[in-house]
């Protein structure tokens, strides 16, 4: 080569590696922040070990809160440490749990109000669902920052509802009739064993489902004054209770659905064990990673209206009172849930999928912003899968929560074993709630009374 | 100490207390407290300073994260009036019920039959004892798998029988007793203790009796158990006690975090309620009454089996 | 049938055992059935010990069963898991279990050490020193034997709780510092069993107490003391309620307690992954030592059992 090219190139290319350095050096100037961390920050119930997502979402905090050190054992949240921590004082900086916890804590004073948090750091808090707000607002103040919304349709078995005559729009529980009927023709025994489950109410656990569905607000929105045995919680208790009853009777319901292999390649749906049911949005998850090949689909659960409604629950993430290293506590969870952070371990995850064949069944964030950008059917996706990411993302609109209150567990211990004295018999759905509705409430004014 | 002159006088109270009391002079009783202080700061502070600090507390509403302040007695109207609380007792006392004549039939059986074999004795009594080694928390684990309705290895093998198969875990008509199966599993242990008891009974009243012509039935009820009543009498009470405080099969089996939430009512022992409210709730007023009720209730029924032995209990060597 | 208080037992200083020792009376029982007759107990024994022994033998086939196949009841699995021992090789990393099994261990060696020579020095001291208020302390250790550990177990954790150390495993073992009564009861026997004659002589040779406690009474009473470990390296290993209350967090837990974790994370309907044979291989790992120490250590459970029913 001629001399002058060689000039030129070499010129080129000081240029390009000057370019590439002023740019590196202002990226890092700018993700500077203004606040330096220090110290440890430490976080109970959040360890190293979770899944992809949860990997690298620790990854972009831990470097977002350097050169703060990150202390996270595994395991998850142990309430009695955490008693043990706010009596001896030591609480940690940061709790990851269940937002039915918040409510709790937060009338026992042991956690910080986030406000002053929200404000210096800048959390954009209308990112987030209203529903996830709701469990984790108490008193008018914000104690916790949702993550993760778990979204609750029916799934439905193709197969099995094609091969009994029943169509989509039977499966609607905003018609209880129909519905009970389509699951009388989806169900099957032999003597006195099931052998296949037409439509599994989920009972206990979704009971606040099907009682918002017959227009029950178990929970007033204060958090303070429950209701649990209001005409309409008590016909919804019936007729689900009903639906089991109406299928083997609850030992035998019970017993059958035991035996499934809820999270193998044998599971439920890939061998026609069960017509429909509501469950959590994550087992599409599993079906499509274990049994892709199922015959299955969405659909919303639908309140006695006719709207869609949608029962969700979650995780999420609280300053104790005392927390020492509250600035990088802040820092952590928003960093934790905000758009660009699931969005990009989003897009990790659907590349891994795609290299592995498998289905995108969606991510559900408690974050509309990322919800908008990640749950989208991806390129060359089955019809069946699309439509399900479709139908699920839809149905976020439509959800509701049980509001924070300061005995939440014990609430939700008193209509869980109403429920189940119910389903086994020993008391009518007006007797359980009843019972219910006054363990309830003296619970409540014990919490409230300190 | 006296010496041979002092004048004789009848020893009285006094000499006797006072004998007891220069027994503190000696060096030998300062070296046995000296080997009792380990026990003696163990029983003060974490038995007898433990009741009485339980005490106490069953009549505040401590919650360990609160101050506490007094109640008087609501804790105990408390349990009068919570229907888990009441619940809870009556389970424990429908179990025990079932549990103790079952085990100790069974035992008692067992015994007798190992009693009369020489062959095999030994890998008898070992394979019975083996359930006893067995961690509890195994134990109630495979009763949640093996006691799975009509798809557990009990209910199948039921099957073969044509018997009808019960829902060991959900049905409450079946629940306790399938709770007491599960206890009695390790009767291995009272087992080897009745075969110790049975082996005592001296030769010679069995051979009285036979020479009185008496058939085995009667030589077992008029000899074999009159002699060994002391030791029926006490696994009765350790049995009973045990029966009402009985926590790590139940809990484990019923009480997981798997299925907490569909557990039935019927499986809600009393300590296990005793339990959930102590440190799920923090109820510790709450909680320490209800140990202390449960106290006075074993209290009161082992000085009524104690009451009750004096009739049927035979020890050698007394007047009956 | 009662024991044989041998306090003062003049003379002979013939060095056995105390006959206490030995356990039930095996010679006042001659009367051996001719084996035909025998025959029906021996069918009906071994009939019933089927249910005794077969609930183990279910566990180890569930433990060599692959994940659909885990509840399927056959006793030879079919298949066998991946390389046939594949469960007993995931379940240590799938959970901390090496850890759990060192500090069950640890915890459980150590609980029963300090227990047998705590109770030791106790029962020696009941033994053979004439004390004042020796009765009535005797009366207290007896007395705790019959208490239920229900009354004690809240306000226990409320002192550890208000040391600090609610949240570790020392309360698990640091109790086993000041003896239990059960043992207190059944060492006392052993002790009073050994002729006051032997410890005189040690006194003349110029021990002091402790010293003729460690020389002369431990050795002879070295049965006892070996029940007593067993019994109580038993009931520490397999202990679920103290850790239960104690221990938080995965690098505290013992066997048993991680093991009652594991039924729900496992669980499906607690959102677990449904690998129950990794329990199952868990299950069975767990009651191995003890029944290694049953294998070796067989007649003093015997012994130590039949100990306890001469109390009467």
């Amino acid at each position: 080569m001629s001399r002058r090219w060689k000039a030129i190139g070499a010129f080129a290319i000081a240029g390009v590696v000057a370019a590439i350095a002023v740019t590196a050096a202002a990226a890092h100037s700018s993700s500077k922040h203004s606040t330096t961390f220090s110290g440890t920050l430490n976080i109970m119930g959040f360890g190293t070990n979770g899944d992809d997502v949860a990997k690298n979402r620790f990854a972009i905090a831990q470097k977002a809160v350097a050169p703060a050190k990150v202390n996270a054992p595994n395991g998850g949240f142990n309430e009695q440490q955490f008693l043990t921590d706010i009596a001896s004082k030591q609480v940690p900086d940061l709790v990851y749990w269940d937002r039915s916890y918040v409510g709790t804590y937060a009338a026992k004073g042991a956690l910080m109000p986030l406000d002053s948090c929200i404000k210096s750091d800048k959390i954009d808090t209308s990112q987030y669902r209203q529903a996830a707000l709701q469990s984790v607002t108490y008193n008018g103040h914000i104690y916790g920052i949702p993550e993760f919304f778990d979204v609750r349709t029916l799934i439905v078995d193709t197969h099995v509802a094609d091969t009994s005559g029943v169509t989509g729009k039977m499966l609607n529980t905003a018609n209880p009739t129909v519905l009970k009927q389509a699951a009388l023709k989806m169900y099957q025994h032999s003597g006195s064993q099931v052998t296949r489950i037409g439509f599994d109410p989920k009972l206990p656990e979704f009971f606040p489902l099907w009682a918002k569905a017959f227009g029950a607000n178990i929970l007033s929105k204060d958090g303070l004054h429950p209701d649990l045995n209001s005409p309409q919680a008590i016909a919804a208790l019936t007729y689900a209770n009903s639906l089991i009853q109406a299928q083997g009777g609850y030992n035998a319901f019970l017993a059958f659905r035991n035996t499934w292999d809820f999270f193998g390649s044998d599971n439920q749906v890939a061998k026609n064990q069960v017509g429909a049911w509501p469950m959590e949005e994550w087992y599409y998850n599993v079906l499509a990673s274990s049994s892709p090949n199922v015959n299955v689909t969405a659909i919303p659960f639908r309140s006695k209206t006719g709207d869609p409604i949608n029962y969700s629950t979650g995780s999420a993430w609280s300053i104790p009172k005392g927390a020492k290293n509250a600035a990088a506590a802040c820092q952590w969870m928003k960093t934790m849930t905000n758009a660009s952070t699931w969005e990009t371990v989003a897009n990790i995850r659907k590349a891994a999928y795609a290299k592995a064949g498998q289905y995108w069944t969606g991510l559900f964030t408690a974050n509309s912003k990322a919800d908008a950008a990640i749950n989208k059917p991806t390129s060359g996706e089955p019809k069946k899968w699309a439509s399900i990411i479709n139908t699920v993302e839809a149905a976020e609109k439509y959800s509701f929560a049980l509001p924070a209150s300061p005995a939440s567990a014990q609430f939700n211990t008193a209509w869980t074993n109403a429920v189940n004295r119910v389903l086994q018999g020993q008391q009518s759905p007006t007797q359980a709630l009843n019972q219910a509705q006054k363990e309830a409430v003296a619970a409540i004014k014990q919490a409230t009374k300190k | 100490m006296a010496t041979a002159a002092v004048a004789t006088r009848r020893p009285g109270p006094g000499d006797r207390a006072r004998r007891w009391a220069s027994g503190f002079r000696e060096r030998d009783t300062w070296w046995a407290y000296a080997f009792l202080v380990p026990w003696a700061f163990g029983f003060v502070v974490f038995t007898a300073g433990a009741m009485v600090w339980g005490a106490i507390i069953s009549f505040t509403n401590y919650s360990v994260v609160a101050p506490s302040h007094s109640v008087g007695l609501a804790n105990y109207r408390q349990i009068a009036s919570d229907p888990y609380a009441l619940l809870s007792l009556k389970n424990s006392f429908e179990m025990t019920a079932i549990y103790v004549p079952f085990e100790m039939g069974l035992a008692l059986l067992f015994a007798s039959m190992l009693a009369r074999v020489t062959r095999f004795d030994g890998f008898f009594r070992t394979v019975y004892y083996l359930p006893v080694m067995t961690p509890t928390v195994a134990i109630g684990g495979m009763y949640l798998l093996m006691f799975n309705g009509p798809y557990g290895l009990v209910d199948q093998f039921l099957g073969y029988l044509h018997i009808p198969e019960p829902y060991w875990l959900t049905d409450p008509n079946w629940i306790k007793p399938g709770i007491a199966a599960m206890l009695v599993w390790q009767v291995g242990g009272n087992t080897v203790l009745y075969l110790a008891a049975i082996k005592n009974v001296p030769q010679q009243l069995y051979e009285a009796a036979s020479i009185d012509g008496a058939s085995a039935w009667r030589r077992f009820k008029d000899v074999t158990l009159p002699m060994i009543s002391p030791t029926l009498f006490f696994t009765f009470v350790i049995l009973t006690v045990y029966g009402l405080q009985v926590f790590d099969q139940i809990y484990t089996a019923f009480y997981n975090p798997s299925n907490a939430k569909i557990s039935s009512d019927t499986s809600l022992m009393y300590v296990i309620y005793l339990f959930q409210q102590a440190f799920d709730y923090l109820h510790m007023g709450f909680a320490s009454a209800m140990a202390w009720l449960l106290f006075g209730i074993i209290m009161v029924i082992t000085a009524f089996q104690i009451l009750v032995s004096k009739r049927f209990v035979y020890y050698e060597g007394e007047q009956r | 049938m009662t024991s044989v208080a041998s306090e003062g037992r003049a003379g002979a200083p013939t060095p056995e055992i105390p006959p206490v020792a030995l356990g039930p009376d095996e010679s006042r029982w001659r009367r051996r059935l001719p084996l035909l007759k025998q025959l029906p107990f021996i069918v009906l024994l071994a009939a019933f010990s089927v249910l005794f022994i077969y609930p183990f033998l279910w566990l180890v086939s569930a433990s060599l069963k692959t994940r659909g196949t885990v509840f399927d009841n056959k006793l030879i699995p079919h298949p066998f898991a991946h390389d046939v021992f594949h469960n007993y090789a995931v379940i240590w990393s799938a959970a901390p279990f090496l850890r759990w099994f060192a500090n069950s261990m640890y915890i459980t060696l150590l609980a029963a050490v300090l227990v047998t020579f705590a109770s030791a020095l106790t029962a020696f001291a009941f033994a053979y020193f004439r004390f004042p208020l020796r009765n009535f302390l005797f009366g207290c250790v007896l007395a705790t034997m019959m208490l239920p550990t229900v009354v004690t177990m809240i306000p226990v954790y409320l002192i550890w709780h208000h040391v600090g150390l609610s949240s570790s495993q020392i309360p698990l073992w640091a109790p086993n510092l000041f003896g239990s009564a059960f043992y207190i009861f059944l060492q006392r026997q052993f002790f009073m069993g050994i002729p006051r004659t032997y410890f005189e002589a040690a006194r003349m040779d110029g021990d002091n107490y402790f010293t003729m406690f460690w020389r002369i009474a431990v050795p002879i009473a070295r049965p006892a003391l070996i029940v007593t470990f067993l019994f109580e390296f038993k009931a520490k290993w397999n202990d679920l309620m103290t850790p239960l209350i104690y221990l938080h967090g995965y690098h505290q837990y013992t066997i048993p307690l991680g093991l009652y974790d594991l039924l729900g994370v496992y669980s499906p309907s607690a959102g677990g992954s449904g690998d129950y044979e990794w329990l199952m291989a868990a299950f069975v790992l767990a009651t191995l030592p003890l029944l290694i120490i049953f294998a070796f250590g067989q007649r003093y459970f015997v012994r130590g059992i039949t100990l306890q029913g001469y109390k009467g």
